[in-house]
Parts: C-alpha cells; structure tokens; sequence
C-alpha cells in the first residue's frame, strides 16, 4: 500500500521527540528538542559537529535517556524498554562495520536471525539487489569490501527489516553519486511502503533531494525547518546551513 | 538455519578459533593417551608380580626350609602387595606418580619398609605428571580466556556493536548464546578424550562425575571472563588482567596456601620415621633378652608361654625386638598421619576458596589416587603384615617347624573387592 505523507494533516508519528532535554555534565546537548516524523516522511536532520544529531539517535536507539521530555518509537518510550523499541527501527550507521569472515549473505542472514527473521536466499538477493551490490560480490567474505560496499550490505539488511522506523547516519558517506542515486531511489521506496524514516546528514543536496523535511539543528534545538517540496534555493539554503553549523 | 548454527559458523571462521580448539582437543587426548598409557604400565607391573613371587618363593623354600626354621624363611621371603589403579586413574594420576603402588614386605618390622620408599624425586614431582586433570586445571582456562576475553570488546573495537546491539532481539540473549557457545565447545573437546578414556578403562558412570566437573570448572572460568569484561576495558588490557587472574589463582595463591599449610601444620618426614625405627630395632641387640620379650608380651600375650629362651640367638627374641621397634615409633606414625590428614582437610577448605585447589582434590579423590587413597592401601599393608607376622609367631614361639608346605598356607595380598581390572588390552 502506498502512503502518501501530508505535511499539513500527518498521521501519528512514529517517531515522536517531545520536549526533550540531555546533559552531559555542564553541557547541554539537547535542549527541549522536540520532533516528529510521522509514516511514510522522510526527515533529514542537519547540524554541525556536537549539534546533537548524534546523540538524538542514542536516545531513540536507547542508549541514553534524556534528563527530561520524553522519545517515543511506534509508540514505545526507548528509555523506558530499548529492546521493545529497537525491534521497530532498522538502522544503518555511518561506518558499516561487518563480520569480515563471512560473505554478504551470510552476514544478511546472520544479523537477520538476530532480529528474529529468516529471509531466503532469494528475498536477501532482491535486498542486495535494491541496495544496488553487484552479485559477483554477494559470495565473497565481506574483508575485501569497500566501504560503499559495506554500506550496502547494510541499506540490504535496512530494506530487509520492515519495520516501521528507519534511521539512518550519515547513509551516503561511502557511496559514489550513482549509488546515492539509487539510494534516494531506495528511500522513496520504503517511504512508499509507510516507513518513518529518520536521516542524519553533512549532505545537504542529498537532503534537498528525498528529504520531505529537513530540520537544522544547533545546541541541541531545532533551530529551523524547510520544505524542499515547497521550492527552496538550495543555494540560499546552503548559505544558512553554514551559519547554523557554525554558530 | 538456527541462531546457534549461525553463530556456530561465526565462531568458527574466526581465525583462532578452530585451530585453538584442535590444540586443546590434542591436550587433552595427550594427556588421556599419557595416563592410560601409565595406568596400562602400572598394571603390567603389578601382573608381573605375581609369577616373578612366585619364583623367589620357590628359591627361598629349596633352602630356607632344609632346616625347618620359620625364622629363616619369614626373614628371606619378601611378600607382595600392591594397589591396583581405579579405572578413572588414567585422567588424574595424583600421588601415584611419586607414592608406590607395588610394596614387597618382610615379616621385619613394618614401618621402615613403608616409609623408606617415600623418597622421589622432588623436580619431576613438583610439575606433577601430565594428565587430563592438569590440561582441565591449568591449560583449560587459558583456552576460555583467550576464546572470551574479547567478546564484546572486539565487537566494540571492530565497530559492530551498535549494530549488533540494535539488531539483537535481546542483548542479553546473544552474549549468554555466545558464551555458552564457546564454553560448550571448550567442555566437548575437554570431556570427548576423557569419555573414550573411560570407554577404554572400563571407568562407567563415574566418568559422568568427572565431566561435571569440567563444565563447572569451565563455567567458572567463563563467569570470571564476563565478570572482567563488565568493566568495559580494551581487549588487550582484558587478556592481560585475565592472564593475571590466571596466574594468582593456579599457581601464586595455592603457592602460598601451600607454604601457608606447611608452616601451619608440621610434619616430620616419613624418612625420619624410618631412621628412628631403625634405631629402635638395633637397640634392641644391645636390650636384655628377658627384658624385649617381656614388652613383647605385654603386646602379644598369646605367645607369652614359649619356651624360655636359650643363651645366643633365637628367632622369637629377633621377631620380638622388630616389632617393638614399630611400636616404639607407633605415636609418631600416629602423628605423621594426622598431620597429612590435617593438611589434606586444610587443602580441602582452600579448595572451597580457591577451585583450581577444589578441583584438583576432588577429582584426585573421584580417581582414587588422593592422599586418602594412599593411606588406605598403607592401613591394607599394615593388615596383611600383621597377618604374616601371626602366621609365622606359632612357627616362632612354639618353635614348630616350618616346611615347603607351610610356604602355601602363608597369607596372600589379594586384590580388595572393588579394586578394578587392568583396562582392556590396546589401551
């Protein structure tokens, strides 16, 4: 079934950050963040380095709970049970780091199993296929892959989850224009399937280009937020986003 | 395919893996093959006794009985005794590799003949044989070590944990699945020579005893990794603090203990006793005659109406003044033995501290070859040598005489009711 996203009447999030606040020490890294994505969106959060994108994931993962506010994944407080809310997210670091003695398939079906799935060989083929990995490659222990390879194998295990949030670092760090191509391509799928998808990113043209909202995040706020659907000017926009990133 | 078979794979493409089991699997079939081979060795010599007696017997009768003295004959003839292994002897070979198990006595006085074969060397007993017992207490829990002191560490290192931990149904699920995956294997390779062993041995049900053993050892050793790996340290720094634990808790700690127990609990050496008994004994050629038989008497009371003794030498006043000297070292006997039972059950209590100690204890004592073992087949001689003696006494006292025949009714060390058979031939 296709969802199509209404940014003015959006379904209930499935993602949901309300209010929420995180220190560390004397600093501040979030600060009364609140965000919500709702199913078949995309969100592509930008930010300079310590903005707090990372640290946003963290919390909707459930690897910190937040001084206050509360995260909320499909309906599951991540502080509250990581593992009930990790089984609605698919996750793709920045560095895919994989076991390097087993092939691209064997590491799919691996970290599969742990999620409780079994996908035939087939259903991992057509993953692999999606995520663009050329199939020469598909039987070869994964330690002379490349980055972007690597990459690829996880957006295949990403595309493999169904689940109802994806959240992605940094996704086309290691990935060549074409295979960013494919991927924004890959994106439109799963946000066509209803998937909630949650990007953090440097790339601000990648953003413009699949993101339905795009937030600049600084001192662990949101500080703006833009429609690329709306017609912007992208270069415009990339002057401001160096002046959020650098405040 | 399951997780267990995925995480089987996994495991086992990791570089060290595979060939780390292989090595710890040929330990231990090593050390199996060693002590079956020993055990084999000890029963051969044990039925070698017996025709070997048998001939000595026979040349001590052609000329020991001419004259018809029982004197003579129970001075010439040496009997057997020996202590057969139990069938788990093989996997934990203990104090049968410096205590001997083959003991040929006179009628003389005893304890000498016990305690002068306690002298071994010292260097090659100190390391102690190698035996599955020393592959599952030393060499085991460096192979856990090295096979789970990384576990989460190198997934962090290597950059999969998040990933892992996001994916993972349950966290806790996948380390407990991986630990029990890696100390499974470890207790498979360690217990699969030790059951063909058995097999081998004859050793039965027992064996399962032993098996437990391993896996609670391995399990603790396992329990001690992940206790170390809570504190999140780098994964060299975890070997180093996990060789460390290691070596305080095999080796420095029982050092110690040891030291500790002999300074606590001492005892004077069986040599000692020897010496003294001796003393003992060629005093007596020096004491009246009237005087040793009379403290003979006081013991023997059944042979205190015998001929009054003659000017010179007679049997009965040798045999008297033998066995007074082991009665006149009876109380330090007495003493050494409490003393090695005393360090025994010192041992037994580190052992609760301490399970490498533990371990070794009861697994010498499942095998029979413990200190306990050791005393019991000493109390056996004593027996049988008390039944020599008052087989020769009516000869000595009642000054009857003594024929090639009588040399068949004489007491025979025989195998106790449980003591097991030789194992299979080919083992």
């Amino acid at each position: 079934m296709m969802i199509e996203s209404d940014p003015d009447h959006p379904l209930d999030p499935v993602i949901d950050l309300s209010g929420l606040t995180l220190r560390r020490g004397p600093r501040t890294v979030l600060a009364d963040l609140s965000l919500q994505v709702g199913p078949g969106e995309i969100y592509a959060l930008l930010g300079g380095n310590g903005a707090g994108k990372s640290t946003t994931l963290a919390v909707l993962l459930g690897f910190l709970a937040p001084d206050s506010g509360v995260a909320r994944v499909a309906g599951v407080d991540p502080a509250v049970a990581p593992d009930q809310a990790r089984r609605q997210i698919a996750y793709l670091p920045e560095s895919v780091a994989l076991y390097d003695q087993l092939t691209a398939h064997e590491n799919i079906a691996y970290f599969m199993a742990l999620a409780g799935s079994e996908p035939g060989p087939d259903i991992i083929d057509a993953a692999l296929d999606a995520a663009g990995l050329q199939s020469e490659a598909r039987t070869r222990r994964v330690g002379g892959y490349s980055k972007g390879m690597r990459q690829k194998v996880a957006i295949a295990m990403a595309v493999l989850r169904e689940v109802p949030v994806l959240l992605l670092d940094e996704p086309t760090s290691g990935l060549d224009p074409r295979a960013t191509a494919d991927f924004n391509a890959l994106l439109g799928r799963l946000k066509a399937r209803g998937t909630a998808i949650l990007m953090v990113t440097h790339d601000l043209l990648g953003a413009a280009d699949c993101a339905d909202r795009i937030g600049f995040l600084a001192g662990g706020r949101i500080v703006e937020e833009v429609r690329p659907a709306e017609g912007i000017d992208v270069m415009a926009l990339h002057h401001r986003y160096g002046e959020v990133a650098a405040a | 395919m399951s997780l267990w078979s995925h995480e089987l794979r996994l495991f086992l493409r990791q570089p060290l893996a595979a060939p780390l089991l292989a090595l710890l699997l040929l330990l231990a079939s090593a050390s199996v093959w060693a002590g079956l081979a020993e055990i084999t060795r000890q029963h051969a010599a044990i039925d070698r006794i017996l025709p070997q007696q048998a001939a000595d017997e026979a040349a001590v009768a052609a000329w020991a009985t001419r004259e018809g003295d029982a004197g003579n004959v129970a001075y010439y003839t040496h009997y057997a005794t020996w202590d057969r292994p139990s069938p788990l002897a093989f996997a934990a070979l203990g104090q049968r590799d410096v205590a001997p198990f083959v003991l040929r006595i006179r009628a003389l006085a005893l304890e000498g003949q016990i305690n002068e074969s306690e002298a071994y060397n010292a260097e090659l007993a100190l390391p102690g044989r190698f035996d599955w017992a020393f592959v599952l207490t030393y060499l085991a829990p460096l192979f856990i070590i090295v096979l789970l002191h990384d576990l989460v560490s190198s997934e962090r290192e290597g950059g999969r944990l998040l990933l892992l931990t996001v994916m993972a149904r349950s966290e806790t699920a996948l380390w407990v699945r991986r630990v029990v995956l890696r100390v499974g294997l470890v207790i498979l390779t360690l217990v699969l020579p030790l059951a063909v062993g058995g097999l081998l041995s004859g050793a039965g049900q027992p064996i399962l005893g032993m098996a437990g053993l391993a896996a609670a050892y391995a399990v603790f050793w396992a329990l001690v990794c992940v206790a170390v790996g809570r504190f999140r340290l780098a994964s060299v720094t975890s070997a180093a603090t996990l060789a460390a634990v290691w070596l305080i808790m095999t080796l420095v700690l029982p050092g110690l203990a040891l030291l500790a127990i002999n300074a606590a609990v001492p005892v004077r050496q069986g040599v000692e006793l020897t010496l003294a008994q001796r003393e003992a004994v060629h005093a007596g050629w020096d004491k009246p005659k009237e005087a040793t038989l009379a403290a003979f008497f006081r013991e023997e009371p059944a042979w205190r109406d015998t001929a009054p003794m003659r000017s010179g030498f007679h049997w009965k006043w040798y045999y008297a003044f033998q066995h007074l000297g082991d009665l006149s070292v009876a109380e330090q006997v007495r003493a050494y033995r409490a003393g090695l039972e005393r360090r025994n059950a010192l041992s037994g209590r580190i052992g609760l501290l301490l399970p490498p100690v533990g371990l070794q204890m009861v697994l010498h004592r499942l095998a029979e070859t413990d200190l306990v073992a050791q005393l019991t087949y000493q109390d056996r001689i004593r027996r049988y040598h008390r039944e020599l003696r008052h087989f020769f006494y009516p000869f000595l006292f009642r000054e009857q005489p003594f024929g090639p025949a009588d040399f068949a009714r004489a007491p025979r060390w025989r195998d106790s009711a449980d003591t097991p058979r030789p194992p299979r031939p080919g083992a």
